[in-house]
């Protein structure tokens, strides 16, 4: 087990650096440096003393170590627009909003979506399963700006019960986390039926039944607990979906998370921002992965040699 | 193996092999020929439900394709007007009208053409690049196999917007082209597992190792017998993609980086639905609700056509 995690830790650095080079490459094809606009006049003194400043001046392999070596030391660069404000300040000041929603939305996801397939897998083929199952593919495809904007209309503007917009107490809370949440609580109801069903035809399952234990708890302790793995493992992949979420979502509500200020550093030629925010959003991801597989490891010891 | 396609596409595991797999009714009958695509057909027209979203959906490609040649009104042509600007469904207009006075309705099907055409052509690259990068892993196998699997694994599930916005700001235009390009470019992982996966189950199979044997070249082995098997799960891949595809599409065109008017795809209006929807909540909703149907549709076909290219799941299904 050992040896797996410690495999799986090392195989992140290349990942990590692979990513963050893709992103510099990226980002240095955009048209347009900040520093050369036309029509403002800038002495070639300060245009030099500029492109030192940003390590413009170098090579882009040099450029590129020395952004690897920020990203591993936490320093992201100061961001070219807002003089004075770092990209570390920056994240700081947004990133801690849209990580709430981002964890209320899967509060919401988890509360709602896994008692739903239970549910639906207990109760197989009946009005139960089809009325749960028919909200959960409605959830998986509707998109989260409808939702949201419905929530808006009719919880906010017509019965007045919470705000329309803003990132305050946690009245403003609930309904952005609510949409956001929904494609994952659909997700984890399929998930968690499928799984659950397919658990339920496990020998083991007929063993305890043949053995006379009661059904309450052949449920918990033998369905349950099993039929969570791919929950676990769906984790890395939901996260995803979730961060593309909030850059609607905090849009919709107006709220100053990291994904609103991404958009807006992207049109403000923010570059530094732009790529401070991808960059931490693509390591959260990667981390996610290696936690998942490393709980994965431990939850379900089969896959252990199958993954590096 | 999950009873859910969506899953098991979305864990990246292969599907069993389909040939194999859709021989085994035909065995009942031993005089008639089995026909996998008949067969596959037959069990299709089967599921209520993926026949309905089929319907649906093949009706909503239609109107969007059809309608603007036959609607009474031409939407970049026609003069502005403003007097009927934000009207209710009338007979005339029978999803009312936009801010410009345009009719709703005629303004969804050429949304829905932008909508599809993106959707259809992201979800082609996709799958374009999957089978490239898949075939090469599951071909080659070892340590180049290695390599781009865990690659694969560490990228997966990384949030494509940011990559889709950057790569649009690279190009600086906003078309059905560079929309495809930005959709797709952090999108295939998913589709390369299953093509890798497919192409090393196909692999083990006697008819290759017979192949092999008479001396056919790898090149014959990869284009004659495993690609075109593959064929059954790119199939389903097409309706498993298309969902992701335009709800990204459309979550672009929301937060006002999608493609650049005149031209409207249903998620820009949607955007435009949301300057009001305080007063004129349906102009939001009309879109929505046609991007909904869409996403709804394609994974109900995609559900049916698993069931009917793989019928091993279906008997676990039905327990």
């Amino acid at each position: 087990m050992t040896a797996f995690i410690i495999r799986r830790l090392l195989w992140t650095i290349p990942v990590l650096l692979l990513v963050i080079l893709l992103t510099f490459v990226l980002m240095r094809q955009i048209e347009g440096n900040p520093f050369r606009r036309t029509s403002r006049a800038v002495s070639p003194a300060v245009q030099q003393n500029l492109e030192r400043k940003f390590n413009l001046d170098e090579p882009w392999y040099v450029q590129y170590a020395l952004y690897v070596k920020g990203v591993f030391t936490f320093d992201l660069g100061p961001s070219l627009v807002t003089r004075d404000r770092t990209v570390n300040d920056i994240i700081k000041e947004h990133f801690p909003k849209s990580l709430e929603l981002g964890l209320l939305a899967f509060v919401w996801a988890i509360a709602l979506g896994i008692p739903m397939g239970v549910v639906a897998a207990l109760r197989q083929n009946t009005a139960y399963d089809y009325t749960l199952m028919f909200i959960s593919n409605v959830g998986y495809a509707v998109p989260s700006f409808l939702v949201a904007t419905l929530l808006i209309y009719y919880v906010s503007l017509k019965a007045g019960l919470l705000p329309t917009n803003g990132w305050e107490g946690w009245k403003y809370k609930i309904l952005p986390s609510f949409a956001l949440g929904l494609l994952p609580m659909a997700y984890f109801a399929r998930l968690v039926r499928g799984s659950m069903l397919e658990t339920l035809q496990q020998d083991y399952v007929r063993t305890a039944k043949a053995k006379g234990l009661r059904r309450r708890r052949i449920v918990m302790v033998h369905v349950l607990r099993n039929s969570l793995i791919p929950a676990v493992t769906a984790m890395a992949p939901l996260l995803g979906f979730i961060i593309t979420g909030t850059f609607v979502i905090e849009i919709i509500f107006s709220i100053p998370g990291i994904g609103r200020y991404f958009v807006t550093a992207i049109s403000s030629r923010d570059y530094s921002v732009v790529m401070g925010i991808t960059v931490l959003t693509s390591v959260i991801i990667i981390l996610a992965n290696l936690v998942v597989d490393i709980l994965y490891g431990i939850l379900d010891p089969r896959t252990r040699d199958a993954r590096t | 193996m999950s009873a859910d396609p969506r899953e098991a596409y979305a864990s990246g595991t292969a599907l069993p092999d389909v040939v194999t797999g859709a021989a085994a009714p035909g065995a009942g009958a031993p005089l008639q020929q089995a026909n996998l695509w008949r067969d596959a057909w037959r069990r299709y027209l089967q599921n209520k439900g993926a026949v309905i979203a089929g319907g649906i959906f093949v009706a909503f490609v239609l109107f969007c394709v059809i309608w603007p040649i036959v609607s009474p009104y031409d939407i970049t042509n026609d003069p502005l007007n403003f007097s009927e600007a934000y009207e209710t469904p009338s007979l005339q207009h029978p999803l009312g009208t936009d801010k410009l006075g345009k009719d709703m309705l005629t303004k969804l099907a050429l949304g829905g053409r932008i909508s599809i055409a993106i959707g259809v052509g992201a979800t082609l690259m996709i799958l374009l690049i999957g089978v490239v990068y898949g075939s090469i892993a599951g071909f080659a196998g070892g340590v180049l196999d290695n390599i781009q699997m865990r690659l694969l694994d560490a990228l997966y599930g990384l949030p494509y917007l940011p990559f889709a916005i950057i790569v649009l700001a690279i190009i600086g235009e906003n078309n059905i082209w560079t929309m495809v390009i930005a959709l797709s470019i952090a999108s295939w992982f998913t589709a390369a597992r299953i093509v890798r996966g497919q192409i090393i189950t196909l692999k083990e199979n006697d008819y290759i190792r017979a192949a092999k044997a008479v001396g056919a070249r790898w090149y014959r082995i990869l284009t004659r017998h495993l690609l075109p098997n593959t064929l059954g799960v790119l199939i389903i891949a097409i309706f498993l993609e298309l969902p992701g595809v335009i709800l990204g599409e459309a979550f672009l065109s929301f937060i006002g980086l999608g493609i650049s008017p005149p031209d409207a795809s249903l998620g820009s209006m949607a955007q435009e639905g949301r300057e009001v929807y305080r007063v004129h909540p349906y102009v939001i909703a009309i879109p929505s609700i046609a991007i909904a149907m869409l996403v709804l549709c394609a994974n109900f076909i995609a559900d049916g056509m698993r069931d009917a290219l793989d019928p091993r799941t279906r008997e676990t299904k039905e327990h």
